[in-house]
């Protein structure tokens, strides 16, 4: 690295001091030099000229009265004794009275000067003569010598005088060096012993400054220091505490779902089960947050005594309600599954209190018998274990719910599309008056018409739509564009709504708007899935007593299918009774079949209420749905779903 | 050695002092501008005129007629820019009231002062053909000697009617009580 130059301090201020005065006094004595050889030169010239004037009075009375010339030589000689007088001559009207000169006047003729005074006639302003006076410049000469010798002495003096100045202003200065290089090097660890603080001037105050400042520094690095270290142990303790966080469940103080990731990939075979308390959110929603906690803490504790032994068995909190035991060695298939169950069956007995209040938990169940992909494999099993309203599931590779879940998320995505490309489309499936053979109605099936314009079924995308929250919307196209499709058509159709659409304020808002905006309230018929199970009677009628004011029919589908009662559905004030396809679908020949249909049809009667067979499918069929007296008929041998109305 | 005597005696009385020319023109010639030289000349003017008067003993009548020939000759009526007349004045007519712009005394024997007095009392400025005649209270005199000299009584120099240039006072000879 390059060294950078200092520039010394001392060095400019005598530099410039030297340079300013320097050329002040070349200033000054180059024009003290032109005025003082003016003045002198004035000097030795007034001088003459003086000699002159004093001597022309004299010399003038002398011509006046006209004497003789001895006198006016006499003054002459006198003249001539100055030695700065080289001659001396008067002329009386251009003629010469008396000329004399000196001994020196041929040696110096050259540097002298010549003052030329005129004699005036005395009393008089007449002239009447001339004195002229050769004067000498030696004394001019030799007070000039003297003054630039004396100059430049004084300039020599001068400059020896800087050079001095200079070394003392250094040696002043040169301190601020030492201190300057002892700083250099400064570290607050390494203290520094300031030079010149016992001086009484400005280099005692900057040490002594920065003695003081040195103080402080090390004190507040001290305290710096103890910070620091302070800051060091509370960061390593809060490390290691988030760590233990990272890893560690807080309620419980088991290790959690990361701790879980971890071991699994640090092991090479394993086996894991997923334990989830059933209907959990039940216990938070009805005895509070704090029992819910206290009632996991418990379950935590007691599923720890019960593995506490069992070392290669290692328990773990994922979520709120779900744990996991990870065998860190694989047992045999048998002993998981026993263990698996018999866990079950331990915590069915388990009862927890809170306020006097029992409380019992159900867990489910799922797990797997391998390591790879232990957590997902697992939770799949676990899913599927709660699908299947079983305790317990195994993961399965043959179950192929990985594969049927990247299907699910296909389908997502068609529905998407199909939405913003408006491929969801109804179609019309003609419902048979059974006595006339004249279509009586349509119901109005959702399709997707997919990219190679194949015409979906709703069962591959309707469970999927309910999962991923498009079922609102495919809810919403059906009502708008079948009531919009019926707006001028004189005919009955019918719409299929779930549970969950009738109890969506919005979806009922947007069918009274749709039934007004295209009129068809006189025409239209809600079918109400019985399949689902309808358990909140009490707001389903408020969702019928709504569209029953505006003028529309309802109809209960699939019925027989659920476990609606008839006294439930009495309250619901409906209108039709499609009747399960199960059940007509081998009427011809299901004795059983036959008896539960005319039940529903007699029942149905009694409260007028007309029926309706679905899933027709062959001739025999209908016959036998004639002759059991069931209104309508609706099925593939009578008609298929069309994009198109079938007209009779 | 008597008759000679007599014979000087009766020529003196006869015809008056023996004058040296050379003197008596130097003197006509100086004394003029020896006049112009004082700065208060224009108040001695008498009709705007210098009046020149030559105070003689009757016997140098001669004697003071021929000055005044060879002044008109050589001034031919002017003191530079001033015109001039010159009067001859015998010493017994001589009074105060004698019109006088300077006096000019010849040789006389008697009482000279009186001439001093009245230049005194009229300021004028007073030249004596004789140096002794100084003592008496005349102003200036001039004699020839290695070189032509001129003296001055420093005793009748203060009156405050005249006052010369400085130059002259520088060549002159000083008598007084003590040199004379």
């Amino acid at each position: 690295m390059k060294k950078r130059k200092i520039q010394s301090l001392s060095r400019k201020i005598v530099l410039s001091i030297t340079l300013l005065s320097l050329f002040a006094l070349i200033v000054i004595f180059t024009v003290f030099e032109k005025i003082n050889k003016e003045a002198f030169y004035n000097i030795e010239m007034e001088k003459a000229n003086l000699i002159a004037r004093t001597i022309e009075p004299l010399i003038a009375i002398n011509l006046y009265l006209g004497l003789n010339n001895d006198k006016i030589k006499e003054i002459s000689l006198q003249l001539i004794k100055n030695p700065n007088i080289l001659a001396v001559k008067v002329m009386q009207y251009n003629q010469i009275l008396s000329e004399i000169k000196s001994m020196e006047y041929d040696n110096n003729i050259e540097s002298s000067f010549i003052v030329n005074q005129t004699v005036y006639k005395p009393n008089s302003q007449e002239k009447i003569g001339s004195l002229v006076i050769t004067y000498s410049n030696q004394n001019y000469k030799e007070l000039t010598k003297k003054y630039t010798n004396l100059t430049l002495t004084l300039l020599f003096a001068l400059g020896a005088l800087f050079a001095l100045f200079s070394l003392y202003v250094k040696k002043l200065l040169s301190p601020l060096r030492k201190i300057a290089k002892s700083l250099k090097n400064y570290s607050p660890d390494r203290e520094i012993n300031f030079p010149y603080i016992s001086q009484n001037n400005e280099i005692g105050l900057i040490s002594n400054a920065l003695n003081d400042m040195q103080e402080k520094i090390i004190q507040y690095a001290k305290k710096q220091k103890n910070i620091n270290q302070f800051l060091e142990e509370k960061i390593d303790e809060k490390t290691i505490e988030l760590r233990r966080q990272l890893y560690i469940d807080t309620l419980t103080g088991l290790p959690n779902r990361l701790s879980l990731i971890n071991d699994i990939v640090g092991v090479r075979e394993g086996a894991l089960l997923i334990i989830n308390i059933d209907s959990f959110r039940e216990i938070n929603d009805f005895f509070g947050h704090i029992a819910g906690d206290n009632i996991l803490r418990k379950f935590a504790n007691r599923l720890k005594s019960m593995f506490d032994d069992v070392k290669y068995i290692e328990l773990k909190r994922l979520s709120g309600d779900e744990f996991a035991l990870f065998f860190m060695k694989k047992p045999s298939l048998e002993h998981l599954t026993q263990t698996a169950q018999k866990l079950i069956f331990d915590v069915e007995k388990m009862i927890f209190f809170h306020e006097n209040n029992e409380i019992a938990i159900r867990i489910t169940v799922g797990g797997v018998h391998q390591i790879d992909g232990a957590l997902e494999k697992a939770d799949i099993a676990l899913k599927s274990a709660k699908k299947q309203h079983k305790s317990f599931l195994l993961y399965d590779e043959k179950l192929n719910i990985e594969e049927q879940y990247k299907e699910n998320m296909e389908w997502v995505k068609k529905l998407k599309k199909a939405i913003r490309q408006d491929k969801i489309l109804p179609y019309f499936q003609p419902i048979y008056d059974n006595k006339s053979d004249k279509i009586a109605s349509y119901e109005c099936l959702i399709r997707l018409i997919d990219s190679d314009n194949n015409v979906i079924s709703p069962y591959k995308f309707l469970t999927i739509a309910k999962k991923s929250r498009l079922y609102n919307k495919l809810t919403k196209l059906m009502i708008k564009k079948s009531c919009q499709h019926f707006e001028n058509i004189d005919n009955d159709f019918s719409i299929n709504l779930s549970v969950d659409d009738m109890l969506d304020p919005e979806i009922l808002a947007y069918i009274q708007q749709n039934i007004k905006k295209y009129n068809v309230a006189k025409k239209i018929i809600f079918e109400i899935l019985e399949s689902e199970g309808i358990e909140n009677y009490e707001e389903i009628s408020v969702f019928i007593d709504e569209l029953k004011a505006l003028g529309c029919r309802i109809a209960i589908d699939d019925f027989g299918s659920g476990y609606s009662n008839f006294e439930h559905l009495l309250k619901l004030n409906i209108d039709y009774i499609k009747i399960d396809g199960t059940l007509i679908k081998n009427l011809d020949t299901d004795k059983n079949a036959q008896i539960v249909a005319k039940t529903i049809v007699d029942f149905a009667k009694r409260l007028n209420i007309l029926t309706v067979a679905e899933f027709v499918h062959n001739e025999a069929i209908h016959i036998k749905v004639k002759e059991l007296n069931i209104s309508r008929s609706q099925g593939f041998y009578l008609a298929k779903p069309q994009e198109k109305l079938k007209h009779s | 050695m008597r008759i000679l005597t007599l014979l000087f005696i009766l020529h003196t009385f006869l015809f008056g002092y023996n004058y040296n020319d050379m003197l008596l023109k130097a003197q006509a010639s100086i004394f003029p501008k020896i006049m112009m030289l004082d700065k208060k000349l224009e108040e001695k003017l008498i009709d705007g005129k210098i009046v020149y008067t030559i105070v003689f003993d009757e016997e140098d009548h001669d004697t003071a007629l021929r000055i005044s020939e060879f002044i008109n000759k050589n001034y031919k009526n002017n003191f530079d820019k001033y015109s001039y007349k010159i009067n001859l004045v015998k010493f017994t007519d001589l009074s105060i009231d004698t019109n006088a712009s300077i006096i000019y005394m010849l040789n006389s024997n008697k009482d000279i002062k009186k001439v001093a007095d009245i230049a005194k009392q009229k300021g004028i400025i007073t030249f004596a053909y004789d140096i002794n005649n100084l003592k008496n209270g005349l102003l200036f005199s001039l004699m020839l000697e290695k070189s032509t000299v001129l003296y001055l009584n420093k005793e009748n120099l203060h009156t405050q009617k005249v006052d010369f240039v400085d130059s002259l006072l520088q060549m002159v000879k000083f008598i007084d009580k003590g040199n004379s």
